[in-house]
């Protein structure tokens, strides 16, 4: 199981076509104006699990284990028929458990309520243990009680030699001898090793945290994420952009000489990529201890499809694009109107926003969707669902326009 | 309609998949009652498919305030157990089949195994009054250490290996079953000792483990192997320690008589043996014992061939550093001479000596068995048709609750299912 990612409940099970999540929200889409609106529900909804984690003590994998978790749920529900707050909290508490860091469930109780009721004004947030340990039930049932998840971090730090060994592509299952319980075990000479500046590492880190706000993780396997995550760093990250622009120059002369060669690295060792793969390599390493590594090549080396990572860059760039158009203010209304740090805290947004195109659809668009709005849109959503379920006979409601004027009257 | 909405927004979601749901009674029938333990209650039952196979059920207690049962959030110990029992699948590892969640019990569904090596050592002590063979026990120790292969290099480890634990099919395949106490080690966010102030039951715990050992490994799991070996070579537990109790602080007091009962037979550990151990919480108490000679040999004579005996000594290494791997264990010259282990451990066994069949009773809960004049058939239409009829409405979940929780049960669900009244959905 941990040992290999290829037999795991989440490669055999878990991972979805975008038919399937077209199809998971074939109802939903009939309630919102713009379909747009569903991919801001993703942003929104992956913030409340952060916040509600962060509340809750919960590490980075715990939370992003919850996130897939309300990821997978919503592959078999819709959010007009269920009260995803609900769900969130479930998430988190379950996610706690199977990451063998539990928290007792009274305090995910009142954590999720000072959330949700006082932040958000979500007061339907039960205050009774049972309600939650009751979803708790269904949502385990829900995920088929597959509770194990892997995550891009791993890949992530196993390429950089940060924790335990292995080599790629079993890094997924990343090989950490597990009874070494003294602290991380770094690789000796870095053979093998993708040599990130720290900034650049924290970058990669940064993105993959981002990546929970879309659906990704249900579309693709994670370290096909971590390394679309690497990529953009290369370019986001602009010291190590500089260094690779730089050691490119120099190579390029050699390169296009060694091209036909036999590897002019192949004595080379501790800078050389994994072995494996030394034969793709075009570039030539550089020779010295000291030069910084070649890293395009040692990505371009790696046993994995290349055009499938630049697809999924791509959709990590179409998410910042909409993230953008995003204002994570709770409380959003004259009396608090405050510019907060939203952009600090995704260090990966900071830098992969086209500019240009960001302002050019607000002025489309106008204000940024807040949390407010779309928590009334929920709340829309839902009443109308039942009301339709209620009265099957008039058929499918002209969503949007009544969307509309619910929306304005309840703001 | 607001009022739903405000009071129970989930109430859809539910009605939908308690109408979905498949029950325990429409997919099994319990043949009767098998144990019960720690965390639940375990039954035979036959599957309703056309297999008509056998399986384990184990039916986690649900959670009572008082006479009602609740929701109070699923144990740690269940959803490792369940967890782990999803991502892995090994010959000698008991298979999980399905999980069932239903009226706040979580059922889990098992392949059955007839036999376990609590029951063989019964069986030999009590009934053959004579020793299990020399190719029996090496080839129960063989399939033992080849299912914690794969648990340990699945980064996963037991805790909890001990006869009770450990199943044996009819056809002569170990099982290891039980992983309530097991857990992924693989990059642990917290420290493992953070998690369990107690693991592994006393009589099968590893010396580190007793000397308070903050950090441990996979090897606690190796010496609990021996501690298994040395018992279906002897019929008893070899080291029988009394467990002094967790004080009114829930101190973990130190576990002399225990460590007493290992050093009379492996000796007083020395530095030599172990370099880390003077570094142990409780290695000053440890002193304080008397010192013993390391007997182990002597206590070997009898019981088990030479090259057994050597194999016993490694994986009772006090240094768990030291101690034999399971994938060295599983190289030691004993498993490569004389009779192979053979893949039916009763292999070379006259029938009249293989162990009986797993005794079943009737549940002394009386709620928990089907009634016993209806027998299966009977029952079977029962459920059938409270089946049917459960896929058609949907209840309100509070106003069933309250009447099914004095008795949730197998019985229940078939013979109590048509007391309640339950009212056709609204959802208007
Ligand atoms: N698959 C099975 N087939 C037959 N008997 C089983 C099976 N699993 C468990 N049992 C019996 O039930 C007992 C308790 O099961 P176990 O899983 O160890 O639960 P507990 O956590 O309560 O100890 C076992 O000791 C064994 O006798
Ligand atoms: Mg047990």
């Amino acid at each position: 199981m941990a040992t290999n990612f290829w037999s795991s409940s989440h490669y055999k099970r878990w991972l979805v076509d975008r038919a399937t999540l077209r199809q998971a929200r074939s109802d939903d889409i009939l309630y919102v104006d713009h379909p747009e609106h569903l991919g801001f529900l993703n942003i929104f909804f992956a913030n409340l699990i952060s916040k509600l984690g962060k509340k809750l003590q919960l590490r980075q994998r715990v939370i992003a284990t919850a996130t897939v978790f309300f990821r997978r749920f919503y592959v078999k529900n819709s959010y007009c028929e269920t009260d995803p707050f609900i769900v969130i909290a479930a998430c988190c508490y379950v996610a706690a458990k199977a990451e063998e860091s539990p928290v007792h469930i009274k305090t995910v109780v009142s954590e999720a309520r000072m959330l949700f009721v006082e932040e958000y004004g979500i007061k339907t947030f039960p205050s009774d243990n049972s309600k939650l340990a009751e979803m708790e039930f269904y949502l385990v049932d829900e995920l088929e009680c597959d509770l194990t998840v892997f995550h891009p971090y791993r890949t992530l730090m196993t390429l950089c030699g940060k924790e335990g060994g292995g080599s790629f592509p079993e890094a997924e299952a990343g090989e950490a001898d597990a009874d070494d319980f003294d602290g991380p075990r770094y690789w000796g000479t870095g053979e093998g090793k993708l040599e990130l500046q720290e900034g650049a590492l924290q970058m990669a880190w940064f993105i993959i945290n981002d990546t929970y706000r879309s659906e990704l993780c249900l579309l693709y396997p994670p370290h096909i994420i971590a390394i679309a995550a690497i990529y953009l760093t290369l370019v986001f990250h602009a010291p190590t952009r500089a260094a690779i622009q730089q050691a490119q120059a120099q190579a390029q002369p050699r390169a296009s000489t060694s091209n036909s060669n036999s590897h002019p690295h192949g004595s080379s060792q501790s800078h050389s990529p994994t072995r494996r793969s030394s034969r793709s390599m075009k570039k030539p390493l550089p020779q010295h201890q000291h030069q910084p590594q070649d890293i395009v090549g040692f990505m371009a080396g790696l046993n994995v499809s290349m055009p499938l990572v630049a697809t999924v860059a791509q959709e990590i760039i179409a998410l910042y694009a909409l993230w953008d158009r995003y204002s994570e203010e709770p409380n959003v209304g004259p009396a608090f109107v405050q510019k907060t740090t939203r952009k600090g805290r995704s260090a990966g947004k900071v830098q992969a926003q086209p500019p240009a195109q960001a302002t050019a659809q607000e002025g489309q668009e106008g204000a940024p969707v807040t949390p407010m709005f779309l928590v009334q849109l929920l709340l829309a959503m839902r009443e109308q669902r039942i009301e339709d379920m209620a009265h099957p006979a008039s058929g499918r409601p002209v969503a949007v326009n009544k969307m509309l004027e619910r929306t304005q009257a309840a703001g | 309609m607001d009022n739903i909405l405000v009071t129970d927004p989930m109430r859809v979601y539910r009605a939908k998949r308690d109408a979905a749901r498949k029950r325990v009674t429409d997919k099994y029938s319990i043949l009767g009652f098998i144990s019960s333990g720690t965390y639940g209650r375990v039954y035979k039952a036959q599957s309703k498919d056309s297999d008509g196979r056998i399986h384990a059920i184990k039916k986690f207690k649900p959670d009572k305030e008082g006479d009602v049962i609740t929701y109070t959030g699923i144990s740690q110990s269940a959803i490792r157990e369940i967890a782990l029992n999803r991502e892995i699948s090994h010959e000698n590892i008991v298979a999980l089949k399905e999980v069932i969640l239903e009226d706040k019990s979580i059922y889990m569904v098992f392949e059955y195994a007839e036999h376990d090596f609590l029951q063989v050592i019964h069986h030999h002590s009590q009934t053959l009054r004579s020793s299990i063979t020399q190719p029996v026990l090496k080839s129960l120790t063989y399939q033992l250490l080849n299912g914690l292969l794969y648990l340990h290099d699945a980064h996963i480890i037991h805790r909890d290996l001990k006869p009770a634990n450990i199943l044996i099919t009819s056809s002569g395949v170990v099982k290891i079953g039980d992983l309530g106490l097991a857990r992924l080690i693989h990059q642990p966010l917290q420290p493992l000792h953070a998690g369990d102030k107690v693991v592994v039951t006393i009589w099968y715990r590893a010396p580190e483990l007793l000397l308070g050992a903050k950090h441990y490994n996979k090897a606690v799991d190796i010496w609990a192997v021996g501690c298994v070996m040395a018992e279906l070579a002897s019929l008893r537990p070899i080291f029988k320690g009394e467990e002094a109790k967790l004080d009114s602080k829930k101190n973990v007091p130190f576990q002399k008589d225990q460590l007493l009962k290992i050093i009379e037979i492996l000796g007083t550990p020395s530095e030599r043996d172990w370099a880390k151990i003077k570094d142990l919480p409780e290695y000053q108490n440890m002193r304080r014992l008397d010192p013993f000679a390391n007997r182990l040999a002597q206590w070997c004579q009898s019981r088990i061939q030479a090259s057994g005996a050597d194999l016993l000594s490694h994986l009772f290494a006090y240094d768990p550093d030291k101690r034999l791997t399971a994938a060295e264990a599983l190289q030691h010259k004993w498993f490569q001479e004389g009779q192979l282990p053979t893949r039916n451990a009763f292999e070379s066994l006259p029938s009249h000596q293989i162990p009986p069949h797993r005794r079943i009773t009737i549940d002394d809960a009386p709620s928990m068995m089907p009634m016993p004049a209806a027998g299966s058939q009977v029952q079977a239409q029962v459920s059938q048709v409270q089946a049917t009829a459960q896929a058609h409405l949907s209840h309100s979940h509070s106003n069933h609750s309250g009447k099914a929780g004095s008795a949730a049960s197998f019985a229940s669900i078939s013979a109590g299912g048509g007391t309640h009244t339950r009212k056709k959905a609204r959802l208007g």
